[in-house]
């Protein structure tokens, strides 16, 4: 999870502010008309820059169209200055902020739903929509943009506060704003609500599988986000008093990327980096004093070498050079703790399926098939490679709609729920591939998952007690406990593998749905789940899609066999060994003694 | 009527020769997992050197004939110099960098061909326009033109269907691993995949130059139409950017016509729309 800045990179930013709030006070050219403007501008630009990080770095968001909402923040201030006076300033921040906020809360709530390479393009799309609909339409300045004549400033009852004419009124405001912008941000970052967010950049669909809407997530923060950005180009057309529509195109919101980048995404102290150093290098290229004529003139040939340095040089951005979070000693590996636990006195509902099936084009995956899951028991679906077994947990957990057929959580329909409802009803599930998010610790990964439970964003404690209870007890059941504030991309494959498992536990799901959890584990390491299986059936029904025959066979209470995407067989595991069909289906490699798929 | 034939025709052609750009676009992000955005930059760079080669050679053909084998090795060069580094790299990156690649070719540009507009000439032996109708004529040139793409694009489409090459691309393409298991060097199927993804950018770049004029910009302009069609056919996919193509390239002709003064909001309304019917292209595999 996104740490707070801790020692040298914290001194460095102190630092960093310290020299910004002396330079006005500085001798000479330092703090002439030039600088100030110079570095007001840079401020401003972090604002934005800042924001954006909060989409490409924190929620995986990369939104080529961010400056649609800095464009707009900028020709708002316009709209409320009148020709031979000065605007008031709080109506055209207000007035930025909020047409920045109906417009992200427009555009997001259609550009969320792609994903990936696509959201880069559909939010370019309308970034160049509002480009056009500013540069080729007459209504606010038309190509040639628009100049204000007086910039705005803030009266009182009569006396004035802040006159952003004066160019260290708008600098200061400028500097104040950053600083408050990065605590929103590292604040959001660090909530309930930015854990949420961390995970959907990891993996979205183990968001989803956990029970969050992801969709409403995104937008949440696009609407955020874009809303800082309308503040920032408020106070950027306040600069130079000129807001070209330039300023909401494509090469905006490009340029603002490589500055996220180039500072280190995720961080949000790299995204301030970032905007820094991209602003001041460019402008040391552009001065012939320092560079001379020849280089100066050229300066898009050195800008471009010194991005390509960075990019060959610092793989994570100029923020990668400062430590990541130090990893404590290596601690013992997981050991099985079976703690004496309370066991859930109501019984999970009966689920079922009916005549379910999946098809994909002309191949049926899964035909008809009509199971019935009991309580408190260990129910197999095993079946040679291609049978339909992930398909049918892909349909039953409500990653995919099924083609035809209901499923039902005891008398409740839930065919149609989408996966992140199934997963509040408490059908959860875990995934072949490791499925966790790689830089949380065990413990933030189990606290993800608990939630999951309690999707209320204001809940005021940050964890709350049935939380804290609901990891405690998925850590210790999982044997986990040990090895609990280390980040899970530095555990072993068998405990990754656990993990997963005690997501699940925390999440406080009561029907698992767990696909070869298995995989891949040792011997000692299988022992130890099939005895957490075991005893998580005492209180959860247990959906089981196994290769491991020998654990399937000692461990289920049921087994069910697919094969072509049909059930064959149903019973208990001394039923299925004796079944003919069953061992027909296998060509006789079926063995449950000994054999390992 | 007869103007609404003419925009079909001009908007078939320009698709088919944003198709070759788009292509090489699809080619590189689909088989080198490199999204590219000085692809563009190349289009832009066949622009102007057909500028020098037709003034050196005095037949803008020529000038495609000897452009496309520079291109190519051009392409090579760059891979070898950055690309390579960019595999298997955030996809941030390579955005970067291939950034960065932008601002030194527009640079280039500026310092080798100045910030002139420039046009080219036709050939002067497809000066004439042959008659459609009684008041409607059509430049020879733009046909031609548009049988070259044509023949472009079935050669491409056969060296991808049809040949060993073409084989490796296509599995390469759904699983790079694979292909190096097979003993293939990917390495070298990559240098040689991005230079063509150069050269089919350059080849557009001369041969659309005799049709509109040659200025810096064009090809950014180009970078995003390209993005545009490739993720309205879905990533990856050749078909896709055909159908993509034509889509955008009529979209444009006759909102070029019909309403001036949205032309350049049509072609990002239709992408918009595109992504939000199917969020993963029209060929795309989600």
């Amino acid at each position: 999870m996104l740490q707070r800045p801790q020692g040298l990179l914290l001194a460095a930013l102190i630092a960093l502010l310290v020299i910004l709030a002396i330079v006005p006070i500085l001798p000479g050219e330092m703090a002439g008309p030039y600088a100030i403007k110079f570095i007001t501008r840079v401020i401003i630009m972090a604002i934005f820059i800042v924001s954006l990080d909060l989409l490409i770095g924190i929620t995986g968001l990369v939104s080529f169209g961010h400056a649609t909402f800095f464009g707009l923040g900028a020709y708002a201030v316009w709209f409320v200055t009148p020709k031979f006076d000065p605007g008031n300033l709080a109506l055209a921040i207000g007035l930025a902020v909020a047409l920045a906020t109906a417009a992200a809360a427009l555009i997001g709530s259609l550009v969320v739903r792609t994903r990936g390479f696509y959201f880069i393009m559909a939010t370019l799309a309308f970034g160049e929509m509002m480009f056009a609909l500013f540069h080729d339409t007459k209504f606010a300045g038309g190509s040639d943009g628009v100049t204000l004549n007086f910039k705005p400033l803030l009266k009182i009852g009569g006396t004035t506060i802040l006159d952003f004419s004066g160019r260290f009124a708008l600098y200061y405001f400028a500097l104040v704003s950053l600083v408050v912008a990065y605590v929103i941000c590292m604040v959001i970052a660090r909530s309930r609500f930015g854990r949420v967010l961390q995970t959907i950049r990891w993996n979205e669909t183990r968001a989803q599988a956990l029970g969050f809407n992801t969709y409403a997530y995104k937008l949440a923060i696009y609407i955020i986000a874009g809303a800082m950005a309308g503040f920032s180009g408020a106070l950027f057309a306040s600069i130079d008093g000129f807001v070209p529509p330039q300023l909401l195109g494509w090469r905006e919101s490009g340029i603002a990327i490589m500055m996220v980048v180039l500072g280190g995404v995720g961080t949000l102290h790299g995204a301030l980096f970032g905007a820094f150093i991209y602003n001041f290098v460019e402008e040391i290229l552009r001065d012939r004093h320092i560079v001379g004529q020849l280089a100066s003139d050229h300066w898009p040939i050195s800008m471009g070498l010194f991005l390509i340095a960075i990019v060959l040089a610092a793989p994570n951005g100029v923020a990668g050079w400062f430590k990541r979070r130090k990893s404590e000693a290596p601690s013992p590996a997981a050991a099985p703790v079976q703690a004496a636990r309370a066991l859930h006195a109501i019984a999970p509902p009966v689920v079922q399926t009916r005549n379910l099936s999946r098809h994909f084009g002309g191949l049926v995956a899964v035909d008809a098939v009509s199971l019935r899951f009991e309580p408190n028991r260990i129910h197999a679906i095993i079946g040679p490679n291609g049978a339909g077994k992930t398909t049918l947990t892909n349909v039953l957990s409500g990653l995919l709609p099924p083609s035809e057929g209901t499923i039902l959580l005891g008398e409740q329909d839930i065919t149609a729920l989408p996966v992140h409802r199934k997963a509040r009803l408490g059908l959860g599930r875990s995934f072949q591939r490791t499925n966790i998010v790689p830089a949380f610790t065990v413990e933030e990964n189990c606290l993800i998952a608990a939630q999951a439970q309690t999707p209320d964003l204001f809940a005021r404690k940050f964890n709350t007690n049935a939380e804290t209870n609901s990891i405690e007890f998925a850590l210790n059941a999982t044997g986990l406990t040990a090895v609990r504030h280390r980040p899970v991309a530095e555990l072993s494959h068998g405990e990754q593998r656990q993990i997963e498992i005690a997501m699940l536990i925390a999440s406080g799901s009561r029907i698992l749905v767990l696909d070869e959890p298995l995989a891949g584990t040792g011997p000692e390491e299988t022992r130890r789940v099939t005895e957490l299986l075991r005893d998580l059936a005492r209180d959860h029904t247990i959906i089981l899609i196994e290769h491991d025959m020998d654990a399937v066979f000692s461990v289920a209470d049921e087994i069910s066999v697919l094969v072509n995407g049909r059930l064959i067989a149903t019973g208990s595991p001394d039923q299925i060994r004796n079944n003919e069909q069953v061992r027909e289906a296998y060509l006789g490699s079926f063995e449950p003694e000994g054999s390992k798929a | 009527m007869e103007l609404a034939l003419l925009q079909l025709f001009n908007g078939v052609q320009y698709g088919l020769l944003i198709f070759l750009a788009a292509s090489g676009l699809t080619l590189v992000f689909g088989i080198l997992g490199v999204i590219n955005l000085a692809h563009g930059s190349f289009y832009m760079l066949g622009a102007y050197s057909a500028l020098t080669l037709t003034s050196m050679l005095g037949d803008v053909f020529l000038a495609v004939v000897v452009g496309i084998p520079l291109a190519f090795a051009f392409g090579l060069i760059i891979e070898w110099l950055f690309i390579r580094h960019l595999y298997n790299r955030d996809h941030l990156q390579q955005v970067l960098l291939t950034f960065a690649l932008i601002l030194i070719f527009n640079e280039l540009q500026r310092v080798i061909w100045g910030s002139r507009e420039h046009s080219i000439p036709a050939p002067e032996y497809l000066r004439a326009s042959i008659k459609l109708t009684e008041t409607l004529s059509y430049p020879v040139y733009r046909l031609a033109l548009t049988g070259i793409c044509i023949a472009l694009s079935v050669a491409m489409m056969l060296v991808i269907q049809k040949t060993r090459i073409g084989q490796l691309i296509r599995a390469g393409e759904s699983n790079r691993e694979m292909v190096e298991l097979l003993g293939f060097d990917s390495g070298i199927l990559y240098r040689f995949v991005f230079a063509a993804g150069v050269a089919l950018a350059a080849a557009a770049g001369m041969l659309g130059a005799p049709i509109e004029s040659v200025y810096p910009g064009i090809g950014e302009r180009i970078l995003i139409i390209s993005f545009v069609i490739v993720v309205v056919g879905g990533i990856g996919s050749i078909r896709g950017a055909f159908l993509g193509a034509i889509l955008i390239g009529v979209a444009d002709a006759f909102a070029k016509v019909y309403f001036p003064a949205f032309a350049s909001f049509a072609i990002y309304a239709m992408m918009a729309a595109v992504l939000l019917l199917r969020p993963a292209g029209l060929f795309g595999r989600s």
